[in-house]
């Protein structure tokens, strides 16, 4: 394995375990107010959907022209029947059967 | 603490977990082998950082040798959600010995957070509230906790594990289904969690202005703009909450 990937592995490990050991050693007794929850939440979910946009579109510093399209439409797809559904596995079966088809038809 | 009867309880209440971190995990190890992490490195990844959305958010630049500072701060915002969940349940136990917390704190997901927080808030409302001692009321709900938890990772251990060993087996030119697997599942997950007018709004936007972002500077781009995206639409909605 190598070691700088081993090294950060165990550092966001060790973050993990703290943010999750913390509250329970430090904070007995309090609670975290709707506001900072909303936060947390909002930043998540904004670092999710920025992660995917990277994934997805990009490649290095260029928008992936040749794939982008197709992959924004199986996205899209994936989006609905997952809302619709309400089943995310109902989701991803659709959009990649989906960006399979296009990749083929290509 | 796994003799307890409240662990039998919790591994009954999290069948519903289990089931959904099976495809999760495989889809996880799946697009883990897909850039080229080693076996270790998914079941390390899976064991140590236990976050589905943080081991999806590491996967390209780990895979892609970006700078470490990075990788760690994508993966530290992204588990910032784990901070208020975990002090969330803390008022349920009570009086547990620390070694226990110690243990116990690394079970605490999304999923395994949601099951014993709304059964603790279930039976602390029921009309005969629970009398027992404060030590006993603690071991107690953190034997149900751990009933959820501990066999909750262990599926999601598996499932990597496994997802690793199909996707060796996957014909070739379902590469193009294998980029595509993990983005579509956190998609699919933010489909049915994602409510109200200011969440779409920020996911919306994080989506399309990481694309200029990402040109602008491929490895800090879109966590700069997933931070202010945030902070944008959170004091928005506090300012005009107070107007």
């Amino acid at each position: 394995m190598d070691d700088t990937r081993l090294t950060t592995i165990l550092v966001i490990g060790a973050l993990t375990y703290a943010l999750r050991l913390l509250p329970q050693l430090l904070f007995v007794g309090k609670t975290f107010s709707d506001a900072a929850d909303r936060y947390l939440r909002y930043l998540s979910y904004a670092l999710i959907c920025g992660i995917i946009s990277n994934v997805l579109f990009m490649t290095g510093d260029h928008i992936a022209t040749a794939v982008a399209p197709q992959r924004a439409i199986a996205l899209a797809v994936t989006v609905l029947v997952a809302h619709r559904t309400k089943n995310a596995v109902m989701g991803i079966a659709a959009g990649l059967v989906l960006v399979l088809l296009l990749a083929w038809l290509r | 603490m796994i003799l307890h009867p409240r662990f039998r309880r919790g591994m009954k209440a999290a069948v519903p977990v289990w089931i959904a971190f099976v495809p999760s995990s495989i889809a996880w190890g799946i697009a883990a082998q897909a850039s080229g992490l080693s076996l270790d490195e998914v079941l390390l990844l899976s064991a140590c950082v236990y976050s589905g959305p943080a081991q999806f958010a590491v996967l390209a630049p780990l895979a892609a040798g970006t700078p470490a500072l990075q990788v760690i701060l994508a993966a530290f915002l992204v588990n910032l959600r784990f901070f208020p969940m975990s002090m969330a349940l803390t008022p349920f136990f009570g009086a547990v010995k620390r070694r226990w917390l110690l243990f116990a704190a690394h079970f605490i997901s999304a999923s395994s957070f949601v099951i014993p927080y709304l059964q603790f808030r279930k039976e602390k409302e029921s009309p005969a509230p629970d009398e027992r001692a404060p030590e006993s009321y603690g071991r107690s709900n953190l034997a149900f906790f751990l009933g959820v938890g501990m066999t909750s990772f262990l599926v999601w251990l598996v499932g990597s594990g496994a997802g690793f060993e199909i996707a060796q087996a996957l014909p070739k030119n379902f590469d193009e289904g294998l980029k595509f697997i993990l983005p579509a599942y956190f998609a699919g997950l933010l489909a049915i969690d994602v409510r109200g007018r200011v969440m779409v709004a920020v996911c919306l936007a994080s989506l399309i202005l990481a694309v200029p972002a990402v040109m602008w500077s491929p490895d800090w781009g879109w966590i700069i703009t997933a931070v202010t995206v945030a902070t944008v639409a959170w004091s928005l909605e506090q300012w005009t909450t107070r107007a």
